[in-house]
């Protein structure tokens, strides 16, 4: 796993440094408490939770991969399946640490194991989220693990017996992202989230960002791995990807109106978000600045030559994927938080511990993501295999 | 608590406006109380009056029941009802120990609340069944309660403006966030100039 | 004698050296357990506050054995002795509030009563209440000034909204938590187990009144300011990174006290009792009153109620 040339140890090596940083930054944290962040009573959620949103997203789009491969039988996209999942398992366990390292007491981790914890499952949300997000990662383990292990002992995978879990996975992926959205939208607390519309948009977003992130990456592997990935495969989901990107921008465009044409009490966290509240308004040039980029992104992608370049492509991919997690991130949790329910507008920016522990997370999801890949290559490609007795 | 409820339910047979002519013996009032009260104890002030018992001055001085101004030792200004009350509205005339009611009835200056409830009835009201004032040591069991002149000075009842405590801390590390421009010392002084 | 069947004398000399390694055993661990830890903790209180269960699951030993772990706890963080106590809610009991807000003038008085009896950190900065001003006429919150700090109060054309925890009858908080860490008690008082709490702030996300706090530092309370009367629900004192909230002084109200904002109010505006009581002030006020609540509208049915006069 570790053989590669020395482009691949440098990229593990850079990877690791990073993660040792973070690693420092959060033992800071455990050592002060979460004072060390900007988070205060005020918003009580920020860059942790926001990148746990994001993620949580781009986990579930690993079905886009899985529907086509496994439904539709595309045998090209079924040769880099198994990529994609490598893909969302490195995307869920970012996000579970994401929530891990939010926590005011991580020691008590254990408190949510049912049974011998307390799981107050089915009435929490976050109960929700914590069973389904395992869920999605041991299926996202186990499916793969079966398959591979056949290859490599060059045995032919028991269709019966993995199908249904496939098609399983492929439910679960919607409800991983639909049970964060409703994590937010189930709060009438906090109006900027109580929305029925919120769901759809995580789902279109996720849609949006996931195949970005893919589209990236497969070309990263054919480059470094030498892994053929068929053009086709680019195409299906640059078109999956611009039509989840309308979608999105359509669902944008809703809230705005909804909220702007007869604007109330309800009102003011959009507000302080798009035209700031108060004088007060740090999220707004990173909003706009996220919209421009995905107006960008979605013009470069509905047109058809520039969807077809690779160049144009791939900065669409960037703009996209880097819209969105802003717009989906700190867009998203902040002005949930702004004003308080009792109408105080305090402002949250993370500290340098939280975005150092936040790129050790990133760091760790792509080291984890190098390494499952390079195995699944390993195996797909026949160089991985159970010698002959 | 028992003296306060049979205060309250004694009835006077013949009541007179003028305090010379009872016969009663002070405290008794034809004010029956409100149906369903509570019973309820009154803490005691009267050893806290600086100036009582007022017949140790008073007890030389002849009553004089003119209505007048009066330049007082101890009461610089009479700060109540504006105009529609003097001394002599609520003081017992010839027993300067005793308060009187509208009817004249003699009151002890520790059940002042029959006094102040002849005016004020609907706070009197909501203050028997402690709505109104303060009840003090628990919630649960013996009602016990302040009488209005814990709080109010009868002769300047008017509550005084005070400063308020200390405004909240933010989260450490953190500087507190500028206030909107309600509630500072301009805002004060621009709303008395638009009165 | 042991289960050895060894015999003969050079039998004997190894069963001895033996006994003596297996006593020297069981009291170095005996030692160790008592020996202070972690912080000054002794082990055996670390370990047991780490499997501690879930309030509501633990039995009546459970809860001594824990009570006298938060008492020895607070002897070596605080140097204080405190006693922490499990007083169970009332029979019949169900407790209301009212907030007269024509008698409120903004003292804060309550605020800061609230922080010396429940032991609230200095240095983390939490208070469970929190007094708005409002102007006249206007009851947007969003138009609240929270950081008042006139000369005096109350200012000309303002008045004052004191908010805290509403002790809702049906309570966001209670669902969102992941791990059944604050729930509502028999007497209404919605509660928080502080060492089961994960410090997740779901909870704090779901509540509308802005009524949960978090210990984002370790709280610090001086010696001579701590209120040794505790609850192990209530104002006992709390770990880092756990959320708490006004609990209707739980460690008083339920032994019939006031609790300590309806105490330390000058001018009577906090009428405080049992729900249950057809005679009590707070009946009286719901039914002679005009009352609202705040946010009525969500549906949490708060038994917290406004009323003027």
């Amino acid at each position: 796993m570790l053989r590669g040339p020395r482009e691949y140890w440098a990229w593990l090596a850079a990877l690791t440094f990073v993660i040792i940083v973070g690693a420092a930054s959060y033992i800071e944290q455990l050592e002060n408490g979460l004072v060390v962040t900007g988070m205060s009573d005020q918003v009580s959620w920020g860059f942790y939770i926001a990148n746990f949103a994001f993620l949580v997203g781009i986990a579930a789009a690993a079905v886009l991969l899985v529907i086509p491969a496994y439904i539709f039988h595309r045998d090209d996209i079924k040769d880099v399946v198994l990529v994609g999942e490598g893909m969302a398992v490195a995307a869920v366990t970012m996000a579970i640490l994401f929530v891990i390292v939010d926590l005011g007491r991580p020691d008590r981790l254990w408190h949510m194991i049912p049974v011998i914890g307390s799981l107050n499952f089915p009435v929490s949300l976050l109960a929700w989220d914590v069973i389904v997000l395992s869920g999605y990662l041991l299926l996202n383990l186990a499916i793969p693990f079966y398959l591979l292990y056949n290859r490599y002992r060059g045995k032919e995978p028991n269709f019966r017996l993995y199908f249904p879990f496939v098609v399983i996975a492929m439910f679960w992926a919607i409800s991983i992202h639909t049970v964060t959205a409703f994590l937010f939208s189930a709060n009438p607390a906090r109006p900027f989230w109580h929305t029925a519309l919120l769901g759809p948009r995580f789902i279109a977003s996720a849609f949006a960002s996931g195949p970005a992130l893919i589209i990236i990456t497969l070309q990263l592997v054919q480059r470094f791995a030498a892994y053929k990935v068929s053009r086709s495969v680019i195409e299906t989901l640059a078109l999956i990807m611009t039509v989840a990107m309308q979608i999105n921008l359509f669902f944008v465009g809703a809230e705005l109106f909804t909220d702007f044409y007869n604007e109330g009490a309800h009102a003011a966290s959009i507000h302080y978000l798009f035209l700031g509240l108060d004088g007060y308004d740090s999220l707004q040039p990173w909003i706009w600045f996220a919209l421009a980029l995905n107006a960008i992104a979605v013009v470069i992608l509905m047109i058809h030559p520039l969807r077809r370049k690779t160049l144009t492509l791939n900065i669409a991919c960037v703009l996209a994927f880097v819209g969105i997690w802003i717009e989906k991130g700190m867009g998203l949790v902040i002005p949930g938080f702004v004003p308080t329910p009792l109408g105080e507008i305090f402002e949250y920016a993370p500290t340098s511990v939280e975005l150092s522990v936040s790129a050790a997370i990133w760091a760790l999801g792509a080291l984890i993501f190098t390494l499952l890949a390079k195995a699944v290559i390993a195996i797909e490609q026949g160089r991985l295999a159970e010698r002959a007795t | 608590m028992l003296f306060a409820l049979a205060v309250c339910m004694i009835n006077v047979p013949a009541p007179s406006t003028n305090a010379e002519e009872t016969s009663e013996p002070p405290g008794s009032v034809r004010f029956e109380g409100y149906p369903d009260a509570p019973a309820v104890t009154v803490v005691s002030r009267k050893k806290d009056l600086f100036f009582y018992p007022c017949s140790q001055c008073h007890g030389n001085m002849e009553p004089d029941p003119r209505i007048r101004s009066l330049n007082v030792m101890h009461v610089s200004e009479l700060e109540h009802g504006r105009g529609r009350i003097w001394c002599l509205s609520c003081h017992d005339t010839e027993e300067r120990d005793y308060l009187r009611t509208l009817l004249g009835e003699r009151v002890d200056f520790d059940d002042a609340n029959l006094v102040c409830g002849g005016c004020h009835s609907n706070r009197h009201k909501d203050w028997t069944f402690g709505v109104h004032g303060k009840r003090v040591r628990n919630w649960q069991g013996e009602r016990t309660q302040y009488d209005c002149a814990h709080c109010h000075d009868p002769h300047s009842p008017a509550i005084e403006p005070r400063a308020p405590m200390a405004s909240p801390p933010v989260r450490a590390g953190f500087e507190p966030p500028r206030r909107r421009t309600a509630g500072t010392e301009a805002d004060q002084e621009s709303a008395k100039e638009a009165q | 004698m042991t289960a050895n069947s060894g015999s003969g004398n050079g039998g004997d000399k190894f069963d001895q050296a033996r006994r003596n390694f297996l006593r020297g055993i069981g009291l170095g661990t005996a030692a160790a357990v008592a020996r202070p830890a972690w912080g000054g903790q002794t082990f055996g209180d670390a370990f047991a506050e780490f499997f501690q269960k879930n309030y509501q699951r633990m039995s009546a030993e459970e809860i001594e054995a824990a009570l006298e772990r938060i008492e020895r706890k607070a002897k070596r963080r605080y140097e204080v002795d405190i006693n922490c106590e499990n007083t169970p809610p009332q029979e019949g009991v169900v407790f209301g509030y009212a907030i007269n807000i024509s008698r409120c003038k903004g003292y804060r008085d309550c605020v800061h009563a609230c922080v010396d009896e429940n032991n609230l950190g200095r240095d983390s900065q939490v208070q469970y209440i929190r007094v708005l001003q409002m102007d006249n006429g206007d009851s947007n919150l969003e138009h609240s000034e929270h950081y008042y700090d006139p000369e005096t109060v109350p200012v000309e054309g303002k008045y004052y909204l004191p908010v805290q925890c509403m002790q809702c009858d049906d309570p966001p908080c209670v669902k969102a938590c992941p791990v059944d860490a604050t729930w509502m008690e028999p007497d209404g008082i919605v509660v928080v187990d502080y060492d089961w709490c994960i410090g997740c702030r779901y909870c704090m996300t779901a509540c509308p009144y802005w009524a949960r706090h978090f210990n984002w530092t370790e709280p610090e309370i001086p010696a001579d300011e701590m209120n040794p009367d505790t609850h192990y629900l209530g104002n006992r004192p709390r770990p880092r990174g756990v959320v708490e909230k006004c609990h209707f002084c739980i460690q008083r109200t339920r032994k019939g006290r006031q609790p300590a904002c309806q105490e330390a109010c000058p001018t009577g505006a906090r009428i405080f009792g049992n729900l249950l009581d057809p005679d009590s002030e707070i009946r009286y006020v719901l039914a002679n009153k005009q009352v609202f609540r705040l946010k009525e509208d969500l549906g949490t049915e708060p038994k917290f109620w406004y009323f003027s006069d």
